[in-house]
């Protein structure tokens, strides 16, 4: 067992959140005051949840081997669904999987058995994601501005996974309710994560939004 | 004097809102809503700017967000459009294109000079003495261009957004209403774009004198305020048209890229100017810039005018310039039977003098020659253009309308690859072909009369619903009815010139005339002579007439002419919009903090940002990576490698697929190694190299250079949809930290931190294994890029911070030093070791770098082995060889890319080279001819400096 803190992909400098941890991973907890943060929530709030627990599986026999542990499966290529009351199963394509643990989601670890000698035509994929969670009212102006495709409730079937360019970059991307709100999820490659963030901070900021801390969504 | 009108009906400007401003250093007020154009005709300034060429004094040609005669700069923008750009409080504007003033340039002596500046003048008058050509060149830039580049304009950020609608409608004058209304009541969601700050077209300025058109544009805008459906962006132009429907629509605040199921395009025409001497005068416009002024800004144009016109709109200019308070002296139509226009009552009977079948010969200046006196109007043969100056008279007025005609605004239509054919019952090329998805309505589709452009628009809108799987009834059109809209050829000749066509590059009659008979009569060719339709306008007032006029010369219908092609954008758009938000993508390791704490100096590696090297007081770039050097090669030295590619190759056929895709051997590779692995192309060509290890029977770990990473890995999935193989490729480059330890100490650091024995026998190098360094799960590689002994551990990149902390603080005592790239490629140099992309090119091929050993030619299959067969049966040309430069060399220092002679000839070219401190000499890599390449053969390379320096083949590892 390590002693190591695993270290979030986003670079959170200059702000200098209150840090915490979260499956072995330090996560920014707070970057302002509870009021503060609801506020900016409620026009556009980006948080980091790279520290989200994450599973994922590639291969003609990897929908059978998740069915096998009892996951119920998005039936097409490209949506999600809730595999249980924390975990999101995204399908990425044909044959790849991506199940991500919410804040008190515990399935991943389980996932991790996974031995793949013994499981021919399946193949874990390493995750290094920097993930986000977008919510506000002015979500849609931020990745209007990073995105080309049409995110709107009317042209966004609520359970569609897009796998885009964001700000240039390739990036997943889907619209998920959260206590209530409606908010956007990203993930990208870890490596740019601190490049991500700070475009989502920069325009956030300018339209009235920042960065808003893990505690201001999951208790 | 004021011209300002009383209040109009309509008017834009908000009376109870001055705005103060300058132009030229005097003080002037307008109002919010006024344009820099309006307000400075509104408080009584004529000369508004100077023409580009022979610096002439012009006003106002179109007032149609196109007249580049009109720019001004505020001291830190430039060519701010008049006619377009809002005024606002405390502007202080200057005229671009002067020397000492709008009214007293001195440059206006160009003008006088104009005979000996025709047009195609520089390029046969300066080519030749070739001496002279940089003075004239010098002169002609300083004396070109409009307005002067500010380079410490401020960054100002504008957005770059996206936006969707099912139809999207370009231009809100009638039939774009129209269109809207119908459309957005069958349910589609509808954006509705128009360059002008009020929507409605000429339905906000075309009155003739009645309230009819006010009351129809009221009832439209009524009806559009109460769709929710329909999205109006006003003061927003669409610049262009892209695949699939996208549209950049251009804002003051940025772009806004619109994609549209469907789009219509309802932009209008641009009134086209008839032709005669003085035309550009200010005081001399369009007949429509006339009733914009009036209806939109409530500004005179003039107080005394002639209405020159070939068509019916005339009519209309001339009773909206009455109802405004101006007089008309006179009415001059072209046509003869003009006065049948159903207007000419009307104006006869408000006095009024028509003269049909009339032209005006001239105008004639002011004696300061900045306005107007009066115009010479002559008898005139339209169908011969002939004009009967015998019977000349002149009329004295202040200003003069100009009607003869339009042009499709039809730029989007083209570049969305409309067909279009030349109607000649108007005069106008129309759309004879549309892709799908695109639609036009109004005059842009040859549509004329009020009642017919607005049931076009419906006509257009039912169409579009049907194009989108809706039901809709078909919607009928009449056609045009009468006399056409535009003259055949509103061209008066003059001797004496100066009878404008294009107002942007100052082009006249006889420069159409002097190009066709130089061979110039293609119109694309003439464009390019001339220089018709380059200026900031783009030809929207001069393209037409300069069809009609190559037609009327090569004795051809305008259709055999053709049009010359509309390019993006549709009006000049600053390079700051263009550039929006800077998105440089890059990438970052989990050590970047680190790095940046250390002081490192950053270089960009293809996404990613890698330290070069870590800076410290006192200490030169050289002397850093020297140290750095000497660390790894006398204690350890510490890198970070995340930029790797990394590459997992999973399944029962990986290793046949590395069989294929590398030139090396990986079927009986064990378990525990890793081997080298060499990518070609087809041709042969040296692509990439890197490290494969085998973690498991059916897991390969393969390591990519980390510039052509994204690439290899693009070629490893292309490769296997080809080949159909069992196998899986899991890209995991930002997935895994990399961190390599190098140097003689780097074992001693490293043993105390893993249960494994690192000695050589039981690790020797080419060894992998999964093991842990301070519990975290790591793939620990031996390797010898760039020392003898050196550990390679990847681990998941969230613990590649933490891991590095841990390993420099485990060093501390062993001299562990963080080394930088720079230093990276001095130690493999010193090792031998070649790398892709630096000492090898687009044409490299692995017998020219010695790299035979990697070739397992035996083998069935790899890529560019068949091209390699051939290449091993011809002679070498190049071959890439170590070199030494003598012993405490302290010459002219030879560089890279620095070439190889042989006496005059060059036969190579150094590929690295360096000062070794370890070493203590110059050593270096460098391409030589085959006669040049034994050891001990001493080749010459030539400096910077054009010195020679003597270099030595010599076998590596390099010795001291």
């Amino acid at each position: 067992m390590t002693l190591m803190i695993k270290t979030t992909p986003v670079s959170y400098a200059p702000l200098a959140p209150s840090m915490g941890e979260l499956n072995g991973m330090q996560v920014a907890l707070r970057f302002d005051s509870e009021s503060i943060e609801n506020a900016r929530k409620s026009v556009l709030g980006v948080t980091d949840v790279s520290c989200f627990q994450r599973f994922s599986i590639k291969g003609s026999q990897a929908a059978s081997w998740l069915s096998a542990q009892g996951l119920a499966l998005p039936p097409e290529n490209n949506s999600w669904t809730q595999a249980a009351p924390d975990t999101l199963v995204l399908r990425l394509g044909a044959s790849e999987y991506l199940v991500e643990d919410q804040y008190h989601g515990a399935l991943c670890q389980r996932l991790r058995t996974f031995d793949q000698a013994a499981t021919p035509g399946a193949y874990h994929v390493q995750r290094g994601d920097a993930a986000f969670v977008l919510s506000g009212s002015k979500v849609l102006d931020l990745l209007s501005e990073l995105c080309m495709l049409d995110l709107r409730d009317s042209a966004l079937p609520a359970h569609s996974v897009l796998m885009t360019q964001l700000a240039g970059i390739s990036a997943t991307l889907l619209r998920q309710q959260l206590n209530g709100e409606t908010v956007f999820r990203i993930w990208c490659d870890g490596s740019y994560g601190p490049y991500l963030w700070g475009m989502l901070l920069e325009i956030a900021q300018e339209l009235g939004g920042g960065a808003v801390g893990l505690s201001c969504h999951y208790q | 004097m004021s011209m300002r009108l009383q209040k109009q009906n309509g008017e834009w400007i908000s009376r109870d809102k001055p705005v103060r401003f300058s132009f030229e250093g005097k003080e002037y007020t307008g109002f919010e809503g006024d344009t820099i154009t309006s307000a400075l005709l509104a408080a009584g300034v004529k000369v508004l700017g100077r023409s580009f060429k022979y610096h002439r004094p012009r006003g106002v040609l179109s007032f149609a967000n196109h007249d580049i005669n009109v720019m001004v700069t505020d001291g830190k923008d430039t060519n701010i459009r008049g006619d377009v750009v809002a005024l606002e409080n405390g502007m202080q504007l200057q005229a671009v294109n002067t020397d000492g003033g709008v009214i007293k340039d001195k440059n206006s002596y160009i003008d006088k000079i104009s005979p000996l500046l025709p047009v195609g003048f520089y390029y046969k008058a300066f080519h030749k003495p070739l001496f002279l050509f940089p003075f004239w060149e010098k002169l002609i830039r300083k004396s070109a261009g409009l307005g002067i580049v500010n380079f410490n304009f401020p960054r100002i950020n504008k957005r770059k957004l996206n936006a969707h609608c099912d139809l999207l409608i370009i231009g809100a004058g009638p039939s774009g209403l129209a269109a809207a209304l119908a459309a957005a009541s069958n349910g589609l969601e509808v954006t509705l774009v128009d360059e002008n700050q009020q929507i409605g077209g000429s339905l906000s300025y075309d009155h003739a004198g009645s309230d009819a058109n006010r009351k129809l544009l009221g009832e439209l805008l009524n009806k559009v305020n109460q769709t929710p459906n329909i999205t109006v962006r006003k003061g927003a132009y669409a610049a262009g048209y892209y695949a699939d429907h996208m549209v950049p629509v251009v804002e003051a605040g940025g772009i806004t890229r619109v994609r549209a199921k469907a789009v219509i395009v309802a932009t209008g025409v641009f009134e086209q100017p008839p032709v005669f001497r003085n035309n550009d005068l200010p005081g001399v416009m369009l007949g429509s810039a006339a009733q914009r002024l009036i209806s939109r800004f409530a500004v005179k144009p003039f107080n005394k005018g002639v209405v020159v016109t070939a068509n019916s709109q005339g009519y209309r200019v001339a009773l909206d310039l009455l109802t405004a308070g101006a007089k008309v002296a006179a009415l001059v139509d072209f046509r003869a039977d003009g006065p049948r226009d159903p207007l000419a009552a009307e104006l006869v009977r408000q006095g009024v003098k028509i003269h049909a079948g009339h032209c005006v010969y001239e105008v004639v200046p002011s004696a300061d020659k900045l306005g107007v006196k009066a115009v010479v109007i002559c008898p005139f043969d339209d169908s011969n253009n002939v004009v009967d100056t015998a019977r000349s008279i002149t009329v004295e007025c202040d200003g003069v309308t100009m009607s003869a005609g339009w042009a499709p605004a039809a730029a989007l239509l083209y570049q969305s690859g409309i067909g279009m054919d030349y109607d000649n019952t108007i005069q106008q090329f129309v759309p004879s072909r549309l892709p799908k998805g695109i639609f036009a309505a109004g005059r842009v589709n040859g549509v004329f009369s009020l009642e017919n452009r607005v049931a076009d628009g419906a006509r257009a809108a039912a169409e579009v619903l049907r194009f989108l799987g809706k039901s809709a009834p078909e919607v009928a059109v009449g056609k045009h009815q009468g006399v056409s809209p535009s003259h055949a050829y509103p061209i008066v000749p003059h001797p004496k010139g100066k009878n404008f066509v294009d107002f942007d590059e100052d082009i006249q009659v006889k420069d159409f005339i002097n190009a066709a008979q130089e061979g110039f009569d293609n119109i694309e060719l003439m464009k390019r002579f001339t220089t018709v339709g380059m200026g900031p306008s783009q030809g929207k007032h001069s393209n037409m007439n300069a069809i009609r006029i190559l037609a009327r010369i090569r004795a051809l219908p305008v259709e055999k002419i053709g049009t010359t092609t509309a390019r993006p954008f549709f009006h000049p758009t600053p390079f700051g919009h263009l550039g929006g938000r800077s998105f440089h993508s890059h990438r970052l390791t989990g050590i970047h903090a680190w790095h940046e704490a250390a002081n490192a100096s950053f270089v960009d590696v293809g996404a990613w940002s890698r330290p070069a090297y870590y800076q410290k007081d006192g200490l030169g770039k050289q002397q850093l990576v020297q140290q750095e050097v000497m660390a790894v090669r006398q204690a350890a030295g510490i890198i970070d490698g995340g930029t790797l590619g990394k590459v997992e190759v999973c399944g029962p056929d990986a290793a046949l697929f590395l069989e294929r895709f590398y030139t090396g051997r990986y079927a009986d590779q064990k378990v525990g190694e890793s081997r080298y692995v060499l990518l070609l192309d087809d041709s042969g060509v040296i692509v990439d190299d890197g490290i494969a290890s085998r973690l498991a029977d059916e897991l390969f770990y393969v390591t990519i250079s980390t510039s052509n990473a994204a690439a290899v890995y693009r070629e490893m999935q292309r490769w296997l949809q080809i080949w159909q193989l069992n196998v899986g490729l899991v890209n995991v480059t930002g997935v895994y930290g990399l961190i390599n330890v190098a140097g003689p100490k780097s074992r001693d650091i490293l043993q105390p931190l893993v249960a494994l024995d690192l000695s050589n026998e039981a690790f020797p190098m080419g060894s992998a294994r999964v093991t842990n360094i301070f519990g975290v799960p790591v793939r620990l590689v031996r390797v010898g890029f760039v020392a003898e002994l050196a550990y390679e551990i990847h681990m998941p990149s969230a613990y590649a911070l933490p891991m590095w902390k841990a390993l420099m603080e485990a060093g501390a005592n062993h001299g562990l030093r963080a080394f930088g790239t720079d230093a990276q490629r001095l130690l493999r140099l010193e090792l031998g070791h070649h790398m892709p992309g630096y000492d090898t090119d687009g044409l490299t091929n692995p017998f020219e770098v010695g790299a035979e050993s990697a070739l397992h030619m035996d083998k069935p299959f790899f890529i560019g082995q068949r091209s390699l067969q051939i290449i091993a049966k011809k002679v070498l040309t190049k071959q890439l060889v170590p070199f030494t430069l003598a012993a405490g060399f302290s010459g002219e220092m030879p560089m890279d890319c620095n070439l190889v002679m042989e006496n005059d000839k060059i036969t190579g070219r150094v590929t690295s080279i360096a000062y070794s401190p370890s070493l203590r000499r110059v050593i270096g890599l460098a391409y030589v001819a085959p006669t040049q390449q034994a050891l001990g053969t001493e080749f010459q390379i030539r400096t910077d400096n054009g010195s020679l320096v003597t270099a030595t083949v010599v076998a590596t590892p390099f010795n001291a």
